[in-house]
């Protein structure tokens, strides 16, 4: 019995320190030895869970719920990879059972929360995180919740509360400093969101989704400029028609119309932090932010080579082609900005939209992608033992 | 119940290549669906000794033991009942048939294993060495880079017996990473080797080194160096170990190992994987790996202040997650940069892995440039692959052929460097988190290399 305690606080040490394959490793030779073990099943769970081994986490949770079926850890254990896997529907009623088995524990309230968010019920969520706060008023993770729950809703106000409430009581929880990012985004303030990803990324290095969010909002800015850019384009392009100029007039809009948007990109990146223009310059040079600017400006130019050069009787043939090649380059280069994150570190060969790995922190990480600001999926407290 | 011709065939394969994960893998299928679980649960312990994140390994062990001729578990998963949203048969009071051989009867205490005594009736009833396959199992974590193979470890075990031994080695049996050693020799080995000097300049011995660097490129070996060229004892405390002081009486343990290290001074104690137990007390919420950080930090004091030839080294893959209280001066106050293997460096590492295995027309050179950015666990993955495909290739032809350049190259191209998620960290940490210059030297590496 010592001995298998001693085992099984091994390998909940190993878990804390983020060594999901060794406890893996331990904990199979463990519930081989032990199978009637529930809590050697729940913290096997816990390991494939920090390994993104999300079907097998799934199982070893309902071996434990099946041997101990009063205990609400292996449902939260089970909601929280359910919830990985995409199943929301049972992660929610997972989440749900575990708070029925134990309503006063405030863990199981956050648990169901997170599901119900992640199943785009934020009503649900947001009456969970009310219940979570009343139980622990003073737990970061409640407050990192609620405040997400709260951005879900549109309460920007709100969510920005509970993230600095998060922040107040544990100075380095990186995720509240990422959720600022993004509430900031919703303002449009791109600046002061780059400066709380920084800050997230400072706290957290081994946590790679806050520079991810760097990359993508910088390319989120990338693809409003050459929105503006086409845009105005557009309207330039109908001038020969509407004044009957020559093509000087229209050269002279088009370069200055690249010089208006390449300088207003340029005082963007001028404003970011010295860390920030480090990054944004890695970003910009890469082969699809180049390409898709090449392909927006070529676009853009042959457009308004085509209206200069054709005869002014030929002109109202003309200009629909124009548009469209103005249109298509625009679709093009939004395209092409969409593509997965990049370029890897060289000797990196894996791709960008492979699983992250696991989280040296006390959370998982968020899958991410190129267009979508990436939060955390969950705090790491959801699926620790109580 | 599979043929034995076919076992013996499948062991002699195991035997000659005991490197070969799905080789081992398949033997130990068989051998299941043999019943002859013991010697399957063997190589699977072989297994997870090299792939300690196994799936198969794992799930083979996990399963409960078969009676003969019954589906073998990888069989048994594929049926539809089970599915992942339903939970899985409750396994508190299964069947005899369906408990694995050892597996205390239901009316045995529900939680706990059997005492001792019982445990080893249940061994000699079923023929089952419980024990050796805990024995088997127990080290299961993998070495970092060659040349550990024949280390001892310091083992913080029921004895608490630590060993120091004499590595034998020093910085001339690294090849290449001259850059390194030029370091090292500045930041540590002359200090040392020069006492009067040091008298004369007023340099203190205080305080260890810390080196850090990508996984699988040598740090441990280096360390051992270090202790050689030191003519120096050498104790590594491996994350295992460290592992055993958090859940044991941590304050005695890691006491004792400062006092075996006093006892056989000049004497080089090594922490492998320091940022396990100096990970930043802030984010240890366990109570007794806050103790014993503490009691760690007191240790470090000692030694500064009673020199008595206790040299501390360290190693980690994660600086940044170490506690800034170990870093002061003092403790690891000096940290050194091992970076993925240079050009001779590879070479070296390729000749090591190959020396023993029947090569002919290999270029070490052109190895070494396509293998750019791979760490030295890397190109023994790729020395392994090579062998495997040989291997493979032999079989198919019924004659043995020689590893060739060409067995080689084909191996870099499926063997994927390591490093990237590391990198992309170390990226993080030099773009943001470079406060007071303390990574400048992997700042300076990054840039050389174009990854910031």
């Amino acid at each position: 019995m010592t001995e298998i305690k001693e085992e099984l606080a091994r390998a909940a040490t190993m878990l804390d320190l983020g060594r999901y394959d060794e406890a893996s490793t331990l904990l199979a030779r463990l519930v081989s030895a032990e199978p009637g073990s529930g809590r050697a099943w729940c913290l096997f769970a816990r390991a494939h869970l920090g390994a993104d081994r999300f079907a097998d986490a799934v199982e070893a949770a309902n071996r434990a719920a099946a041997i101990e079926p009063s205990e609400e850890w292996p449902h939260r254990l089970a909601s929280n990879a359910l919830m990985h896997l995409g199943n929301h529907g049972e992660a929610l009623r997972a989440a749900a059972e575990s708070r029925r088995l134990a309503p006063g524990y405030w863990q199981t309230h956050v648990c169901v929360a997170q599901a119900a968010l992640a199943a785009g019920q934020p009503a649900i969520a947001a009456t969970a995180a009310t219940e979570a706060r009343k139980l622990a008023p003073n737990e970061p993770d409640v407050h990192f919740l609620s405040g997400k729950v709260a951005l879900a809703r549109g309460d920007l106000d709100g969510a920005r509360g509970h993230q600095e409430r998060a922040l107040a009581l544990d100075p380095t929880h990186s995720g509240a400093m990422n959720e600022l990012g993004r509430i900031r985004l919703r303002r449009h303030d791109t600046i002061g969101a780059i400066k709380h990803f920084i800050s997230a990324a400072r706290t957290t290095p081994g946590e790679h989704i806050y520079s991810r969010n760097i990359d993508v909002v910088i390319v989120r800015s990338v693809s409003r400029m050459i929105y503006v850019f086409v845009l105005i384009a557009m309207i330039l392009l109908w001038i020969p028609a509407v004044a009957h100029t020559g093509r000087l007039p229209l050269a002279i809009g088009f370069g200055a119309l690249s010089a208006a948007t390449l300088a207003s990109f340029a005082i963007m990146v001028s404003r970011l932090p010295k860390e920030a223009r480090q990054l944004a310059r890695r970003t910009v040079l890469s082969r699809r932010v180049t390409s898709a600017l090449a392909i927006a400006f070529g676009g853009v130019a042959l457009a308004f080579a085509a209206v200069a050069f054709v005869p002014s009787d030929a002109l109202p043939q003309t200009l629909p082609v124009a548009i469209i090649i103005t249109i298509v380059a625009r679709v093009i280069a939004t395209a092409r900005l969409r593509a997965p994150l990049g370029p890897n570190p060289p000797g990196n060969r894996t791709t960008p939209t492979q699983p992250l790995p696991p989280s040296r922190r006390r959370s998982l990480p968020a899958k991410t992608n190129a267009v979508v600001i990436a939060g955390k999926a969950s705090s790491g407290s959801i699926i620790s033992g109580p | 119940m599979e043929p034995e011709p076919l076992l013996d065939s499948l062991r002699n394969a195991v035997t000659a290549m005991p490197d070969d994960v799905p080789l081992r893998l398949h033997l130990a299928t068989m051998l299941m669906r043999a019943g002859q679980r013991d010697e399957a649960v063997r190589h699977l312990g072989a297994v997870l000794q090299r792939e300690p994140g196994n799936a198969e390994a794992m799930r083979m062990l996990t399963a409960p033991a078969e009676a003969p001729g019954r589906p073998a578990p990888a069989e048994a998963e594929a049926s539809p009942e089970r599915a992942l949203s339903s939970p899985s048969p409750a396994p508190a009071t299964p069947p005899a048939a369906d408990r694995p051989a050892g597996t205390p009867d239901a009316k045995t205490p529900e939680v706990g294993p059997p005492q001792p005594d019982e445990v080893d009736a249940d061994d000699q009833a079923d023929g089952y060495d419980w024990s050796q396959a805990e024995n088997e199992l127990r080290d299961v974590l993998p070495t970092m880079f060659v040349g550990e193979a024949g280390s001892v470890s310091a083992g913080l075990d029921e004895a608490r017996a630590y060993d120091a031994e004499n590595t034998g080695l020093t910085l001339a049996d690294v090849a290449g990473l001259d850059e390194v050693k030029k370091r090292l020799e500045a930041a540590f080995l002359a200090p040392m080797r020069n006492p009067d000097l040091r008298k004369l300049y007023g340099k203190s011995l205080r305080g260890g080194l810390l080196l850090y660097g990508p996984p699988g490129c040598g740090k441990t070996f280096i360390a051992r160096a270090v202790a050689g060229e030191l003519g120096a004892r050498f104790i590594t405390v491996s994350f295992a170990d460290l592992i055993d002081m958090f859940v044991g009486r941590s304050e005695r343990n890691i006491h004792e190992l400062f006092e075996v290290a006093r006892r056989n001074a000049p004497c080089v104690v090594f922490l492998d994987e320091v940022d396990a137990i100096g990970q930043k007390r802030s984010q240890l919420r366990n109570t007794p790996m806050r103790s014993a950080v503490n009691q760690l930090l007191l240790e470090l004091d000692d030694v500064a202040s009673d020199n008595t030839g206790v040299f501390l080294l360290a190693a980690t893959n994660h600086p940044w997650d170490v506690d800034s209280a170990l870093r002061r001066p003092g403790r690891f106050d000096r940290t050194l940069l091992v970076l993925p293997p240079d050009g001779p460096a590879r070479e070296g590492v390729f000749r090591y892995h190959l020396r023993e295995r029947p090569v002919a027309g290999i270029d070490l050179g052109k190895l070494s440039r396509l293998t750019d950015g791979y760490s030295g666990a890397d190109i023994a993955h790729v020395c392994e692959t090579a062998a495997e495909r040989a291997l493979l290739d032999s079989v198919k032809r019924g004659e043995p052929r020689l590893i060739g350049q060409t067995d080689l190259e084909a191996a870099v191209g499926e063997v994927r460097p390591s490093l990237g998620t590391w990198f992309e960290t170390a990226r993080n940490v030099a773009l943001f988190a470079n406060e007071g210059g303390a990574y400048d030297d992997l700042v300076a590496y990054l840039r050389k290399r174009r990854l910031i």
